[in-house]
This record gives C-alpha cells, structure tokens and sequence, in this order.
C-alpha cells in the first residue's frame, strides 16, 4: 500500500515536470505563462514590484518569539547578553490597553519605508532603498555614525558595537556598522520569503503574509484589499511597506 | 695595486650576479618543492583542480580587486546576483569547507598572499572567511539554489 502510493506520486511527479518542460519548450523565450517567481540572477530589481509584508497581531500569539530566533539564526545574530546594545533586527512589542486591558502583540522591524528617513539624513548614501522598496545599509560604505538610527522613528535598526564571527555567507555583517532587517533579501531574490514569515507559518500562526504590494493577485494585496491595513505612524507618511491588522 | 682593486670589484659583481640569477630561477621555477624553497608565498591550490578561475591567472592577480568590487555595488543595490565574480564564490572554491584556516593565517588562501604583500584588507571583517557548507537554516527546505538541498525528500517537496 505504502509502495503503492509511493509509486503514485512518483508519477504524478513525473509527469508535472514533463509538462512544465513541455510548457517551456514550445518556442524559445515563449512562456505560457510564468513558471517561477524569481527573477533571474544576472537581471536587476526594478520597481515593478514592491516588497511589503502584513502582519494581523489577532493571530500573532504573545509569548512567542518565533519570528524573532528565526531572524537571528538566518542572519546569525548573536547575543552578547547586553540587551540595551545587542543587535536586534526584529523584536517583539507589547501593547495593553489601559481602558480594555486588551494585550495586543506584534513584531516590529524595519517597515521598509516608500520615504525612508534614515536615508534623507545618511551622509555618505550607505543607507539606501533598492528599486524594489527593499531599505538596506550599504555596510560597505557605512561610517557607523549612527544618524540613521536616530532618524528612524520605529527603533529599527542597530549598531554592531562587537567583532562580529561566524556571519552567514549571505549575510555579512561586522563591527562598526549599522545594520536591520533586509526582508531577507538573498531569499527574497530567488523568490523565497524571510525566514521570519516562515517560522511563523511553521508555528502555524500564520500571523505574517508577505508579498508583492503593486501585484493585485498576490495574497498580500487581495488581504489588504479585503480588510485593508493601517501603517504605523501614519502621521509621517512615510507609506510604510509592512502593514498591520488589528491595532 | 690598481689591478688588484679592478679584480676585486669584478669578483664582488660576479658574486651579486650570481646570487641573482640563483634568486630568480628560484622565483620563476615551476614546481611545489622549489616554490616553497623560495621566498614566495606558498598559495593554497583550489579545492577542483579541474575547475578553471573565472578569469586567466595572471588577469585575476592584477585585476580580482576590481572585479569584486564591481561586483559588491550590483549585488547590493541592484540585486544582481550571479556567481562570476562573487566572493562567496572565491571562497566556495578557493577554502576548504571544514578549514580552520582563517584570513590571516598564512595557510588561507587570500591571506597567503595578502600577507607576503603587505596589502590589508576588510572584507573578512564582515564576509565569512569560510564556505557556507550546509550552514542554512533549519526551517530552509527550499530547493532554490541557494538552499540547494541534495535528499531526495527536498526535491519532491
């Protein structure tokens, strides 16, 4: 019976991979329609798409911090048992209502700001968005002097005040730069999700969507569609790539 | 007196000659055990023998500071990411993947060299001096080629 089964979607295997090549082969650079999600490696990101994320806190659970031991085990963030100076990419917040009581939880980050100000004010252009809204620090350009930091009114990113060891190959990092989260942009340019999205799918939260905001068939644009989103600080206008629900 | 002075100088001459041609043969021989028996640096071979550089020996001695430099800015800021002139790359094939060699040791490959001359660099201030191997993360089972995941479990899914 196992065999059997096996054997079954071995086949059905066999035979999706025949028609995707039979799909990719009826005329060259013809595409019945488009099989992968990544853009290939040798082109650059354009504005066609923009990266953004939205999390509903109602399924974001209080206590956990999945998202949070995801990030630092891609990146390989380690802790110095400094918490007032360690580097943190994501965190976990929590709010309660004075008038309700209602704890509400969620996690913050780099919201990948349309109008970045950490960017406004670097003064050497390290600080930087790409073309597809992702907010990167040019590390190698970065002085460290920390205006960013300041400037970014959600406390989003950190400086590495430490030699750093043991950096993921594709994720560099050292002392003496400033440094956030990238929307785990090596997955994200091979059409993968960040990690943190991932561990919060694998702890079957499902808490955080990510997706391309200018794509109205991705699932992130048709969830804002239907309940819409509200950005933080929105006062600032800053058009905040990553959403949130229930606040 | 004066010939004795001429014969001098001309010894001494053929002396210092000889000692260089002796010191250049030395430089150019080609060969591990005169390699190491001269002043060079002994450069660790790549982990493929059989695998060519991405660009000719003696092009990449000159220029592999600017390919790589070229290479970080489109990386970065355009997310152009193919494996030509990465440094991840340099280091998949030029490091051993359980080295315990680190960049400033003379036995890793760039410090080997970077060593002899005396040229310092940051790279390895925040770029791994080592081959990822199978460094991933655990939630990874993505058979994207950056993840790429060999069992047969991986590729099914």
């Amino acid at each position: 019976m196992i065999e059997k089964t096996i054997n079954f979607s071995r086949r059905v295997f066999v035979e999706k991979t025949a028609t995707v090549a039979a799909a990719v082969t009826i005329a060259p650079g013809v595409f019945l329609h488009q099989v992968a999600q990544a853009k290939p490696a040798d082109q650059a990101v354009t504005s066609a798409v923009r990266w953004g994320m939205l999390i509903d806190t109602n399924k974001c659970a209080t206590g956990c911090t999945a998202c949070v031991s995801a990030c630092n085990e891609e990146n390989g963030i380690q802790s110095h048992d400094r918490p007032a100076t360690d580097q943190q990419w994501i965190r976990k917040v929590k709010l309660r209502d004075t008038q309700t009581g209602h704890i509400t939880s969620l996690p913050m980050m780099c919201q990948h700001c349309e109008k970045p100000p950490c960017v406004d004010v670097c003064p050497t252009g390290a600080s930087m968005k790409r073309e597809d809204g992702i907010v990167l620090v040019d590390k190698h350009i970065c002085i460290g002097c920390r205006y960013c930091m300041m400037a970014c009114p959600y406390k989003a990113r950190s400086f590495a005040h430490e030699t750093v060891t043991d950096q993921k190959d594709y994720a560099p990092r050292g002392k003496g730069t400033v440094e956030a989260c990238t929307l785990c942009v090596h997955r994200v340019d091979e059409g993968g999700t960040p990690a943190c999205v991932e561990a919060c799918n694998a702890a079957e939260h499902g808490a955080m969507i990510f997706g391309d905001l200018k794509d109205p068939e991705s699932n992130i644009s048709k969830e804002l569609e239907k309940h819409g989103g509200t950005q933080l600080r929105a006062d600032l206008r800053l058009n905040t790539g990553v959403r949130y629900q229930g606040i | 007196m004066l010939q004795l002075k001429q014969l001098m100088h001309k010894s001494l001459l053929m002396v210092v000659g000889s000692a260089l041609l002796a010191l250049s043969s030395a430089v150019y021989a080609d060969g591990d055990a005169e390699r190491k028996a001269s002043f060079m640096p002994d450069i660790p071979e790549p982990m493929n023998k059989s695998l060519k550089c991405v660009k000719p020996e003696e092009d990449m001695k000159k220029n592999h500071m600017s390919y790589i430099l070229h290479q970080r800015d489109k990386t970065l800021r355009e997310g152009i990411r193919t494996p030509t002139f990465s440094l991840k790359e340099c280091i998949n094939c030029h490091v051993p993947e359980n080295s315990t060699a680190r960049f400033g040791d003379s036995k890793h490959f760039c410090s080997s060299c970077h060593n002899f001359a005396g040229v310092t660099i940051d790279c390895f201030q925040c770029h791994t001096d080592r081959p990822a191997g199978d460094k991933k993360h655990s939630l990874n089972t993505s058979s994207l080629p950056h993840y790429a995941d060999t069992s047969a479990e991986g590729v099914s899914k």
